[in-house]
Protein backbone atom coordinates (compact mmCIF):
# COMPACT_ATOMS: atom_id res chain seq x y z
CA UNK A 1 0.00 0.00 0.00
CA UNK A 2 2.85 2.33 0.84
CA UNK A 3 4.32 1.79 -2.61
CA UNK A 4 0.97 2.65 -4.26
CA UNK A 5 0.64 5.81 -2.19
CA UNK A 6 4.19 6.87 -3.10
CA UNK A 7 3.51 6.23 -6.78
CA UNK A 8 0.33 8.31 -6.61
CA UNK A 9 2.21 11.20 -5.03
CA UNK A 10 4.91 11.05 -7.72
CA UNK A 11 2.23 11.13 -10.43
CA UNK A 12 0.52 14.11 -8.78
CA UNK A 13 3.80 16.02 -8.38
CA UNK A 14 4.70 15.43 -12.00
CA UNK A 15 1.25 16.23 -13.36
CA UNK A 16 1.85 20.00 -13.93
CA UNK A 17 4.83 19.12 -16.15
CA UNK A 18 2.77 16.57 -18.04
CA UNK A 19 0.00 19.12 -18.58
CA UNK A 20 2.47 21.64 -19.93
CA UNK A 21 3.94 19.14 -22.38
CA UNK A 22 0.49 18.02 -23.57
CA UNK A 23 -0.34 21.63 -24.35
CA UNK A 24 2.04 21.73 -27.30
CA UNK A 25 0.48 18.63 -28.86
CA UNK A 26 -3.14 19.58 -28.57
CA UNK A 27 -3.34 20.52 -32.23
CA UNK A 28 -3.73 24.09 -31.08
CA UNK A 29 -2.12 25.51 -34.21
CA UNK A 30 -4.92 24.63 -36.60
CA UNK A 31 -7.55 25.76 -34.11
CA UNK A 32 -5.81 29.09 -33.66
CA UNK A 33 -5.58 29.60 -37.42
CA UNK A 34 -9.29 28.79 -37.69
CA UNK A 35 -9.97 31.44 -35.03
CA UNK A 36 -7.86 33.92 -37.04
CA UNK A 37 -10.02 33.26 -40.07
CA UNK A 38 -13.21 33.75 -38.04
CA UNK A 39 -11.77 36.98 -36.68
CA UNK A 40 -10.95 38.34 -40.16
CA UNK A 41 -14.45 37.53 -41.42
CA UNK A 42 -15.97 39.15 -38.35
CA UNK A 43 -13.88 42.29 -38.90
CA UNK A 44 -14.82 42.42 -42.57
CA UNK A 45 -18.53 42.03 -41.80
CA UNK A 46 -18.43 44.27 -38.77
CA UNK A 47 -19.71 41.45 -36.59
CA UNK A 48 -18.99 43.04 -33.25
CA UNK A 49 -20.68 40.25 -31.30
CA UNK A 50 -18.35 37.63 -32.82
CA UNK A 51 -15.32 39.87 -32.23
CA UNK A 52 -16.40 40.27 -28.61
CA UNK A 53 -16.16 36.51 -28.15
CA UNK A 54 -12.81 36.16 -29.94
CA UNK A 55 -11.01 38.87 -27.95
CA UNK A 56 -10.17 38.50 -24.27
CA UNK A 57 -11.44 41.15 -21.86
CA UNK A 58 -7.81 42.11 -21.12
CA UNK A 59 -7.01 42.63 -24.83
CA UNK A 60 -4.19 44.98 -25.75
CA UNK A 61 -4.50 46.18 -29.33
CA UNK A 62 -1.95 48.39 -31.08
CA UNK A 63 -3.27 49.90 -34.29
CA UNK A 64 -1.33 51.06 -37.36
CA UNK A 65 -0.78 54.51 -35.82
CA UNK A 66 0.74 53.07 -32.67
CA UNK A 67 -2.29 53.85 -30.52
CA UNK A 68 -3.07 51.48 -27.68
CA UNK A 69 -6.68 50.31 -27.46
CA UNK A 70 -8.44 48.13 -24.91
CA UNK A 71 -11.21 45.72 -25.90
CA UNK A 72 -14.03 48.25 -25.60
CA UNK A 73 -12.13 50.84 -27.63
CA UNK A 74 -11.18 48.28 -30.27
CA UNK A 75 -14.76 47.07 -30.71
CA UNK A 76 -15.97 50.67 -31.07
CA UNK A 77 -13.19 51.28 -33.62
CA UNK A 78 -14.08 48.09 -35.55
CA UNK A 79 -17.78 49.01 -35.60
CA UNK A 80 -16.92 52.41 -36.98
CA UNK A 81 -14.64 51.33 -39.81
CA UNK A 82 -16.79 48.54 -41.24
CA UNK A 83 -19.52 48.72 -43.86
CA UNK A 84 -18.53 51.19 -46.55
CA UNK A 85 -15.14 51.83 -44.92
CA UNK A 86 -13.53 48.37 -45.08
CA UNK A 87 -14.06 46.61 -48.40
CA UNK A 88 -11.79 43.64 -47.97
CA UNK A 89 -9.06 42.29 -45.72
CA UNK A 90 -6.76 39.42 -46.70
CA UNK A 91 -3.80 37.73 -45.00
CA UNK A 92 -1.51 36.35 -47.75
CA UNK A 93 0.97 34.86 -45.25
CA UNK A 94 0.37 33.53 -41.78
CA UNK A 95 2.29 31.19 -39.48
CA UNK A 96 1.63 29.91 -35.98
CA UNK A 97 3.97 28.81 -33.17
CA UNK A 98 2.37 27.09 -30.19
CA UNK A 99 4.06 27.17 -26.77
CA UNK A 100 1.81 25.18 -24.44
CA UNK A 101 -1.29 27.28 -23.86
CA UNK A 102 0.09 30.27 -25.77
CA UNK A 103 0.13 30.69 -29.54
CA UNK A 104 1.88 33.33 -31.64
CA UNK A 105 0.38 34.04 -35.05
CA UNK A 106 2.45 36.23 -37.36
CA UNK A 107 1.70 37.27 -40.89
CA UNK A 108 1.07 39.94 -43.45
CA UNK A 109 -2.19 41.64 -44.39
CA UNK A 110 -3.66 43.75 -47.15
CA UNK A 111 -6.75 45.84 -46.70
CA UNK A 112 -8.76 48.05 -49.00
CA UNK A 113 -11.36 50.56 -47.96
CA UNK A 114 -12.70 54.07 -48.24
CA UNK A 115 -11.80 56.66 -45.69
CA UNK A 116 -13.59 59.42 -45.72
CA UNK A 117 -14.52 59.44 -49.36
CA UNK A 118 -11.03 58.42 -50.51
CA UNK A 119 -10.19 54.85 -51.50
CA UNK A 120 -7.06 53.47 -49.89
CA UNK A 121 -5.08 50.25 -49.84
CA UNK A 122 -2.88 49.31 -46.94
CA UNK A 123 -0.25 46.65 -46.40
CA UNK A 124 1.28 45.59 -43.14
CA UNK A 125 2.54 42.99 -40.71
CA UNK A 126 0.75 41.67 -37.69
CA UNK A 127 1.34 39.50 -34.66
CA UNK A 128 -1.59 38.15 -32.64
CA UNK A 129 -1.17 36.37 -29.31
CA UNK A 130 -3.68 33.72 -28.34
CA UNK A 131 -4.18 32.03 -24.98
CA UNK A 132 -6.05 28.79 -24.37
CA UNK A 133 -8.64 29.55 -21.68
CA UNK A 134 -11.12 26.91 -20.55
CA UNK A 135 -10.68 25.01 -23.80
CA UNK A 136 -11.10 28.04 -26.08
CA UNK A 137 -8.39 30.09 -27.79
CA UNK A 138 -8.89 33.80 -27.13
CA UNK A 139 -6.84 36.65 -28.53
CA UNK A 140 -5.12 38.67 -25.78
CA UNK A 141 -2.87 40.90 -27.88
CA UNK A 142 -2.91 42.11 -31.47
CA UNK A 143 -0.71 44.59 -33.27
CA UNK A 144 -0.43 45.99 -36.78
CA UNK A 145 2.59 47.68 -38.36
CA UNK A 146 2.33 49.29 -41.81
CA UNK A 147 5.04 48.28 -44.27
CA UNK A 148 7.10 51.33 -45.20
CA UNK A 149 8.60 51.24 -48.65
CA UNK B 1 -5.74 4.56 5.68
CA UNK B 2 -8.12 6.28 3.28
CA UNK B 3 -7.80 9.57 5.15
CA UNK B 4 -3.99 9.27 5.12
CA UNK B 5 -4.09 8.67 1.37
CA UNK B 6 -6.42 11.69 0.88
CA UNK B 7 -4.03 13.79 2.96
CA UNK B 8 -1.09 12.76 0.81
CA UNK B 9 -3.03 13.49 -2.36
CA UNK B 10 -4.01 16.94 -1.09
CA UNK B 11 -0.39 17.70 -0.19
CA UNK B 12 0.76 16.46 -3.57
CA UNK B 13 -1.83 18.61 -5.35
CA UNK B 14 -0.81 21.72 -3.39
CA UNK B 15 2.86 21.03 -4.10
CA UNK B 16 2.06 20.66 -7.79
CA UNK B 17 0.12 23.93 -7.86
CA UNK B 18 2.94 25.78 -6.12
CA UNK B 19 5.36 24.36 -8.68
CA UNK B 20 3.43 25.90 -11.60
CA UNK B 21 2.16 29.10 -10.00
CA UNK B 22 5.04 31.53 -9.56
CA UNK B 23 3.61 34.61 -7.81
CA UNK B 24 2.25 36.89 -10.49
CA UNK B 25 3.96 40.01 -9.16
CA UNK B 26 7.35 38.29 -9.05
CA UNK B 27 6.76 37.05 -12.60
CA UNK B 28 5.97 40.57 -13.80
CA UNK B 29 8.97 42.09 -12.05
CA UNK B 30 11.22 39.47 -13.64
CA UNK B 31 9.89 40.13 -17.13
CA UNK B 32 10.23 43.91 -16.70
CA UNK B 33 13.83 43.45 -15.56
CA UNK B 34 14.47 41.43 -18.72
CA UNK B 35 12.97 44.22 -20.84
CA UNK B 36 15.44 46.67 -19.30
CA UNK B 37 18.29 44.19 -19.81
CA UNK B 38 17.25 43.98 -23.48
CA UNK B 39 17.49 47.78 -23.87
CA UNK B 40 20.88 47.80 -22.19
CA UNK B 41 22.17 45.02 -24.46
CA UNK B 42 21.00 46.88 -27.59
CA UNK B 43 22.55 50.13 -26.38
CA UNK B 44 25.88 48.37 -25.75
CA UNK B 45 25.56 46.14 -28.84
CA UNK B 46 26.06 43.24 -26.46
CA UNK B 47 24.80 40.30 -28.50
CA UNK B 48 26.10 37.81 -25.93
CA UNK B 49 23.85 39.29 -23.26
CA UNK B 50 20.92 39.52 -25.66
CA UNK B 51 21.08 35.97 -27.04
CA UNK B 52 19.67 34.12 -23.97
CA UNK B 53 16.73 36.54 -23.76
CA UNK B 54 15.43 35.54 -27.18
CA UNK B 55 13.75 32.31 -28.25
CA UNK B 56 15.25 30.35 -31.14
CA UNK B 57 12.00 30.86 -33.10
CA UNK B 58 11.79 34.57 -32.36
CA UNK B 59 9.64 36.63 -34.70
CA UNK B 60 10.71 40.25 -34.69
CA UNK B 61 8.77 42.94 -36.57
CA UNK B 62 10.61 46.26 -36.85
CA UNK B 63 8.73 49.60 -36.82
CA UNK B 64 8.93 49.79 -40.64
CA UNK B 65 7.41 46.33 -41.14
CA UNK B 66 10.70 44.49 -41.67
CA UNK B 67 10.45 40.93 -40.34
CA UNK B 68 13.50 39.28 -38.80
CA UNK B 69 14.32 35.96 -37.21
CA UNK B 70 16.66 35.68 -34.23
CA UNK B 71 19.90 35.47 -36.26
CA UNK B 72 18.92 38.45 -38.41
CA UNK B 73 17.93 40.52 -35.38
CA UNK B 74 21.18 39.75 -33.53
CA UNK B 75 23.15 40.66 -36.67
CA UNK B 76 21.20 43.93 -36.82
CA UNK B 77 22.08 44.72 -33.20
CA UNK B 78 25.75 43.84 -33.80
CA UNK B 79 25.99 46.07 -36.88
CA UNK B 80 23.34 48.73 -36.40
CA UNK B 81 22.35 50.88 -39.34
CA UNK B 82 21.86 53.70 -36.85
CA UNK B 83 24.08 55.30 -34.24
CA UNK B 84 22.21 55.26 -30.92
CA UNK B 85 22.39 58.14 -28.50
CA UNK B 86 19.52 57.23 -26.25
CA UNK B 87 17.37 54.12 -25.86
CA UNK B 88 14.68 53.67 -23.25
CA UNK B 89 11.47 51.70 -22.75
CA UNK B 90 8.78 53.07 -20.49
CA UNK B 91 5.03 52.99 -19.76
CA UNK B 92 5.29 49.21 -19.64
CA UNK B 93 2.36 47.04 -18.57
CA UNK B 94 2.61 43.28 -18.10
CA UNK B 95 -0.26 40.81 -18.43
CA UNK B 96 0.53 37.36 -17.03
CA UNK B 97 -1.03 34.18 -18.36
CA UNK B 98 0.55 31.35 -16.37
CA UNK B 99 3.65 30.37 -18.30
CA UNK B 100 3.52 33.37 -20.61
CA UNK B 101 3.47 37.14 -20.26
CA UNK B 102 2.62 39.95 -22.65
CA UNK B 103 4.35 43.31 -22.26
CA UNK B 104 3.10 46.45 -23.95
CA UNK B 105 5.15 49.62 -23.72
CA UNK B 106 6.71 52.60 -25.42
CA UNK B 107 10.23 52.44 -26.86
CA UNK B 108 12.08 55.68 -27.50
CA UNK B 109 15.22 55.77 -29.56
CA UNK B 110 17.29 58.81 -30.39
CA UNK B 111 20.30 58.74 -32.66
CA UNK B 112 21.81 59.45 -36.05
CA UNK B 113 21.11 57.61 -39.28
CA UNK B 114 22.92 58.47 -42.53
CA UNK B 115 24.21 61.63 -40.86
CA UNK B 116 20.72 62.79 -39.88
CA UNK B 117 19.40 62.91 -36.32
CA UNK B 118 16.20 61.02 -35.61
CA UNK B 119 13.83 60.30 -32.76
CA UNK B 120 11.55 57.24 -32.91
CA UNK B 121 8.69 56.66 -30.55
CA UNK B 122 7.34 53.16 -30.99
CA UNK B 123 4.60 51.16 -29.28
CA UNK B 124 5.77 47.59 -28.78
CA UNK B 125 4.28 44.29 -27.70
CA UNK B 126 6.66 41.56 -26.51
CA UNK B 127 5.56 38.02 -25.69
CA UNK B 128 7.57 36.07 -23.13
CA UNK B 129 7.37 32.34 -22.42
CA UNK B 130 8.67 30.58 -19.34
CA UNK B 131 10.72 27.62 -20.59
CA UNK B 132 12.24 25.44 -17.89
CA UNK B 133 12.31 28.34 -15.46
CA UNK B 134 13.85 30.86 -17.88
CA UNK B 135 11.82 33.62 -19.52
CA UNK B 136 12.50 34.06 -23.22
CA UNK B 137 10.94 36.44 -25.72
CA UNK B 138 9.31 34.63 -28.66
CA UNK B 139 7.65 37.56 -30.43
CA UNK B 140 8.31 41.28 -30.58
CA UNK B 141 6.65 43.92 -32.72
CA UNK B 142 6.86 47.70 -32.89
CA UNK B 143 4.70 50.34 -34.54
CA UNK B 144 5.67 54.01 -34.92
CA UNK B 145 3.49 56.26 -32.76
CA UNK B 146 1.97 58.92 -34.96
CA UNK B 147 0.17 60.77 -32.15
Amino acid sequence: MRKETFALIIVCLLSPVARAQDGADRGGGSKVLAQESVRNQAEEKGDIRALGLIFDDALVYVDEEGSLLNKEQFLAHAANRTGAHLQWLVTPTMSVDVYGDTAVVAGSYRARGVEPGKPHQREGRFIDIWILKKGTWVCVAAQATPVQR
Amino acid sequence: MRSVLCGFLLLAFLAGSAQTAMPQEAQQRRVLALEHAWDRAVREQDVKALDPLLGEDLIYVEYDGTVMNKAQYLADVRMPRRQFEHIVSDSMQVQSYGQSAVVVGVYREKGVENGKPYLHQERFVDTWINQNGAWICVASQSTLMLH
